[in-house]
């Protein structure tokens, strides 16, 4: 059978312009199907649902910095400004590592304890809860 | 229609709320303390954030993370459920001032209601009979006493910030007026943080009734009534609806009188306005500015969704409905499962819930969010679920809810549930010749 690779091509065309998973086509005795998985791209629902990877940082020693109240985590104090901590830097304990901001009011998140980071856990513009882990230190 | 909408309560009610969100296409963001995290309203909603610990004053409670929680979730509304927050005219006004709609009346009328003083002045005013005693906060004991005198002894001192059965004390004489009246100021700023205290008339053992109500911007229409004098140190345990004591014509003069206050004050939303019953004559007692623990009860027998009326009025304005669509039908009993020991004079029983069977069959409703190992906390209200069952006629409401509290099981902490199985099948209640102080006076269980 040769392929016609025009009707396929029109076939997939049709699918993106009409939000499809799965088109079948025939014509005698020849069919062909296309279909498609569906992308599952993360909205804000799932940047607030955050239980795996709650679980996750559970998993992992060290001592964990966490949020103190419901906001928006930002990693420096200005937009493109210097951030506040990078990964294998030594801090002390009240240094701050994260700035949380809630309705406009800034919170400066301090480190409970001396140490050298080793991984920081949320993004810069990220919303974030309750004793969220934002950084953990080694 | 909202697209999203952050429910500010746990619990039951959480899990009501989200439903009707569902069934309305409206997204739901829950909040939680951190001991809440695999609660049953978590798990439904769409979202969820972890709002605080679990304190009530550092979760629940909290307006800060409360409105934190809206703005990194873009919640368009905000439902209050009851309880918390939703009588906090402050939290209203400041939901409302970020131009996020809260779901009930504005915050002044919370406000008015949430003073037991001027609620009582506004119904007196709109045409309601009020219960006899001090027009206002009293503040001396001669005060107090010349009242006393004229409405007669016993009297009841109350909070005026106060409100669902706290912050209340008995006189029986005179003598007692001024160790009453301190304790009763002291309690009251303690509790409600305002320690203005007014007298009424006490009565003995009445009975409790309340309408529910719906209304906007055009109309109120009633749902009917609920009788609710059930009750334990002012807690309600089991209501029902219609009430079994009134006649037509008592409860057409109740509904039609009701309504018209509500109209006059220019309610939005649902609201349930409450009545002491005594010796067939009713009066005012509050007014709840919210959705109630009760409410399946009138829906069951209305057929009419609360919930989501109160979502459909916040988001366009008006309500579809008309008095004419409420046609109430049959005899409806709600039980109030409580995680509590009544034979440790019911000592909160906290702990993790084991196996969990619930009732369901013809006309059975549970409204609850307990599941086989889920954590009861002592934090927050015993209440873990509802039972609510409808007949074609009080007995037959009766009998089927006999018969799905004997299926009920649950294992792990100890409830109400052969409590309220004793207190259906006594004769008082079955005659319905009690009053809300039964419970009180009478231990046979």
């Amino acid at each position: 059978m040769k392929i016609d690779k025009k009707l396929i091509k029109e076939l997939v065309d049709y699918l993106n312009e009409f939000n499809l998973t799965e088109l079948e086509y025939g014509e005698s005795d020849t069919k062909i199907k296309v279909s498609k998985k569906k992308l599952n791209i993360p909205t804000t629902n799932e940047i607030v649902r955050l239980s795996s990877e709650k679980k996750k940082t559970d998993l992992v020693k060290g001592i964990k910095i966490i949020s103190p109240i419901v906001g928006t985590a930002y990693l420096a104090s200005e937009t493109g400004g210097k951030k506040f901590v990078e990964v294998g830097k030594k801090i002390k304990k009240g240094n701050t590592v994260m700035i949380v901001e809630a309705m406009k009011t800034m919170n400066h998140v301090p480190s409970p304890k001396d140490g050298i980071v080793k991984e920081i856990c949320v993004e810069d513009g990220q919303p974030v809860e309750f004793a969220q882990v934002l950084v953990l230190l080694e | 229609m909202f697209k999203k909408l952050l429910i500010a309560s746990r619990g039951e009610i959480a899990v009501r709320i989200i439903r009707a969100c569902k069934e309305l296409g409206v997204s739901t963001v829950a909040v939680h303390s951190d001991v809440d995290h695999d609660s049953m309203h978590v798990r439904l909603a769409d979202e969820s954030v972890c709002i605080g610990s679990q304190q009530p004053q550092n979760s629940y409670l909290n307006i800060a993370a409360l409105l934190s929680a809206v703005d990194v979730t873009n919640a368009e509304a905000v439902h209050p459920g009851y309880g918390f927050l939703s009588e906090n005219y402050n939290f209203a006004e400041m939901v409302t001032k970020h131009g996020i709609k809260f779901i009930g009346p504005n915050p002044q009328l919370i406000k008015s209601m949430g003073n037991k003083i001027k609620a009582k002045q506004i119904a007196s005013k709109n045409g309601l009979t009020v219960i006899p005693g001090s027009e206002g906060g009293i503040t001396t004991l001669d005060q107090a006493k010349k009242i006393c005198s004229s409405i007669g002894f016993p009297v009841l001192i109350k909070a005026s910030g106060g409100g669902g059965g706290k912050g209340m004390k008995i006189v029986a004489k005179e003598s007692e007026l001024e160790n009453s009246m301190n304790e009763a100021k002291n309690e009251a700023k303690k509790y409600f943080n305002n320690d203005e205290v007014y007298v009424e008339k006490f009565f003995n053992n009445p009975r409790h009734i309340e309408v529910q109500i719906l209304s906007d911007k055009n109309k109120t229409i009633h749902l009917g009534e609920r009788d609710c004098s059930v009750q334990r140190r002012y807690q309600k345990l089991i209501e029902e609806s219609p009430s079994p004591i009134l006649n037509a014509e008592v409860r057409k003069d109740l509904l039609f009188k009701t309504v018209k206050m509500v109209e006059k004050i220019e309610y939005e939303g649902a609201g349930t306005v409450e009545f002491i019953y005594d010796n067939g004559k009713f009066y005012f007692l509050e007014m709840n500015t919210r959705i109630q623990v009760e409410h399946p009860v009138s829906e069951v027998v209305t057929g009419i969704d609360i919930v989501k009326e109160q979502i459909s009025i916040a988001a366009k304005g008006y309500t579809t409905l008309n008095q004419a669509d409420i046609i109430s039908r049959g005899h409806a009993i709600e039980c109030r499962i409580n995680a509590e020991d009544p034979s440790k004079n019911f000592q909160p029983s906290p702990g993790i819930i084991g196996v969990c069977h619930q009732p369901s069959g013809f006309r059975t409703r549970i409204d609850g969010e307990i599941f086989q190992g889920c954590k009861i906390s002592h934090h927050y209200d015993s209440l873990i679920c509802k039972l609510i069952c409808h007949g074609r006629n009080r007995t037959e409401a009766i009998q089927r809810t006999i018969r799905s509290l004997d299926e009920f099981v649950i294992e792990g902490v100890i409830t109400t549930i052969d409590l309220h199985k004793k207190i259906l099948m006594h004769q008082k209640f079955i005659n319905s010749s009690f009053g809300v102080n039964w419970l009180n006076q009478e231990k046979f269980y």
